[in-house]
């Protein structure tokens, strides 16, 4: 049964050039996302990946089209919504002077619960870093925290905007893996990456958007079967870099 | 009532802006150099006036001229000749030279006694002439012994001496509540917007109504803080009198930390980046700072002035807080005052309502 449905999803956004005219961020796109499914969002910079999330997260009004999680429209019950998902955004600074302990007891509070801020973090693995403050915590450790505060209402669904973008593979690996067992516990989590082997290895399906549209959707098996270019243009075999390349072109983005 | 909810956010606020030691510091540091400074200027007496007496004459008249300028507070005497005397006057040394003619004694009449002055550097000379003529005129009384026919008998009516820094504290603790709020809401909500802080608060439940309080209740009690601090400075090191009551005086504190902090909240929504917010946030502040009577009365601002000045938020804070700390004033006796405060109060609350949206600012 799909806990994440978006039929016809639109936003508008004013041309940077000219204000008065309109370009779509985001075209009319449609999802059925899974319960316990990792779902990843490719796409160049600028398709649309980013405002597709915020739209889910209540941070973006929806122009155009419906979004339900679990059964509830996003745009009249925004505040249902937020009790249900955990929420990782891009930029991930908090409020500085506050050691990782006291943040997670605010995140807390701000639900409404009081939770366990050593358990939260022993989760992430960062039990140890409990009195620091995130402005000391390296790039893995900082993903890793922002994490633990998506998960102080125990979600439903998380959402994670470019988890790793940054991190060193070490770090990486160690998120990817934070992932899965988030997952086994049964949450539903959606992502976006630029990172292939990331959405080939971790997602158990994959859209990738362009200019944004969805011009694919499957697993990734599947996508190199149908995408990829023929064994003679890719010597050995082809991954989902080759995939994403056939569909969003050479061309530089922003 | 507050929820659970808000005075745990106050909680963690105060933290946040306790923590911050620098801020803090720096907050204090400047409104303590300032008072410090003007409490030593302004001590209540003037310099003395550097003058050098060159006496020509060996009379008696002379000398006891002499005496009697030596006895006066008003100045320093040095004595010696011309020459050294007039070049001292040229380098800056002495402010006045007095010439005492050969024929300054007992039985002068009508002797010219030449004052040499720098004239540009003696802005004081309408003081100093009628001092040195009422020096002259008692000596001759002496000698020809003439009792005064009138003489002023000064009666000092006002219980209390009033020196500058009494004047300037309640406005400078006016003016520093109000630097305190308006960086204390509007630049640090867009701090928090920059670092997408809001952002990330907005995906959680939190209502804005209970992020509002919950800064404005942390902020309030932090500047109170500070104030206290600034007032017990003042009161205990520069003995400053407070001669009203302090719960009034804390009343408008309180009054006006709280139309500042909304004024914050107005720039920090309007304003997207930290520049703006401080170009537009000086907007606010830099006419208070001139027009608001903290420094000077508003009375003795041009009439033209006069009525804009004195409608403006920091002048109906900082006069009320004066009338309070200087003169005694209950609250009823400020009434103007606390009409206008009162006044600001709905604007002030009302635009930050207005134009903080939450979605909006968040982003």
């Amino acid at each position: 049964m799909p806990i994440i449905e978006l039929n016809n999803l639109t936003k508008k956004y004013p041309l940077p050039g000219n204000k008065s005219e309109s370009f779509l961020a985001v075209a009319g796109i449609s999802l059925r996302i899974e319960a316990g499914e990792i779902y990843g969002i490719l796409g160049p910079n600028g398709a649309g990946k980013t405002t597709t999330l915020e739209m889910l997260e209540g941070l973006n009004d929806i122009d155009g089209g419906t979004a339900t999680i679990d059964g509830i429209d996003v745009q009249t019950n925004p505040y249902k919504i937020k009790e249900l998902i955990g929420v990782q955004l891009q930029a991930n600074e908090y409020f500085d002077n506050l050691s990782l302990v006291e943040l997670l007891s605010l995140f807390g509070a701000l639900y409404g619960r009081s939770i366990d801020p050593d358990e939260l973090l022993g989760k992430v693995n960062l039990r140890e870093k409990a009195k620091a403050k995130p402005g000391n915590l390296s790039g893995g450790q900082k993903q890793r925290f922002s994490i633990a505060c998506a998960l102080v209402n125990s979600p439903k669904v998380l959402f994670l905007d470019e988890p790793t973008t940054g991190l060193d593979p070490q770090a990486k690996r160690n998120l990817w893996d934070l992932v899965l067992q988030l997952n086994r516990s049964g949450m539903t989590i959606v992502l976006t990456t630029h990172n292939m082997e990331e959405a080939e290895s971790l997602c158990h399906r994959i859209a990738i958007m362009d200019h944004g549209k969805i011009v694919a959707e499957g697993t990734p098996q599947n996508l190199i079967m149908q995408h990829a270019p023929e064994p003679p243009q890719a010597p050995l075999h082809g991954n989902i870099e080759d995939v994403f390349l056939a569909l969003t072109g050479h061309e530089l983005r922003e | 009532m507050l929820t659970k909810l808000q005075l745990h956010l106050t909680r963690v606020f105060l933290l946040i802006f306790l923590r911050d030691r620098q801020s803090i510091f720096f907050s204090l540091f400047f409104p303590v150099i300032f008072m410090t400074v003007f409490g030593f200027i302004n001590n209540g007496e003037q310099d003395a006036v550097k003058i050098g007496i060159v006496n020509k004459s060996n009379s008696s008249a002379a000398t006891n001229f002499i005496e009697l300028l030596h006895g006066n507070p008003l100045f320093a005497v040095t004595e010696g000749t011309e020459a050294v005397l007039r070049s001292a006057l040229i380098t800056g040394d002495q402010t006045l030279v007095l010439v005492l003619p050969v024929s300054f004694d007992e039985s002068s009449e009508g002797t010219e006694l030449r004052l040499l002055v720098d004239a540009a550097q003696v802005q004081q000379l309408g003081l100093i002439i009628p001092v040195l003529e009422q020096t002259l005129i008692s000596i001759e009384r002496e000698f020809r012994n003439i009792a005064p026919m009138f003489s002023l008998a000064i009666e000092d009516v006002q219980a209390r001496s009033q020196r500058y820094i009494d004047f300037l504290l309640p406005g400078l603790m006016a003016f520093t509540l109000m630097q305190l709020s308006i960086a204390g809401s509007g630049f640090n909500i867009v701090e928090y917007r920059r670092k997408g802080i809001l952002k990330r608060l907005f995906v959680t439940p939190i209502k804005p109504k209970d992020f509002i309080t919950a800064i404005v209740l942390a902020r309030m009690l932090i500047i109170l803080i500070q104030l206290t601090v600034l007032i017990a400075f003042a009161v205990f090191l520069l003995d400053v009198t407070i001669v009203g009551s302090f719960a009034s005086f804390y009343l408008l504190v309180m009054l006006g930390t709280f139309i500042f902090l909304c004024l914050g909240f107005c720039l920090g929504s309007i304003a997207k980046t930290q520049q703006a917010v401080m170009a537009v946030g000086n907007i606010v502040i830099f006419p208070q700072i001139f027009l608001s009577g903290i420094f000077y009365p508003i009375e003795s601002m041009p009439a033209l002035m006069q009525p804009i000045a004195k409608i403006l938020p920091l002048s109906f804070v900082s006069t009320g807080m004066r009338e309070i700390a200087n003169n005694g004033a209950s609250l009823l006796e400020i009434t103007p005052s606390l009409i206008g405060i009162a006044v600001w109060f709905v604007i002030a609350f009302v635009l930050a309502t207005r134009l903080f949206v939450w979605k909006e600012v968040a982003h």
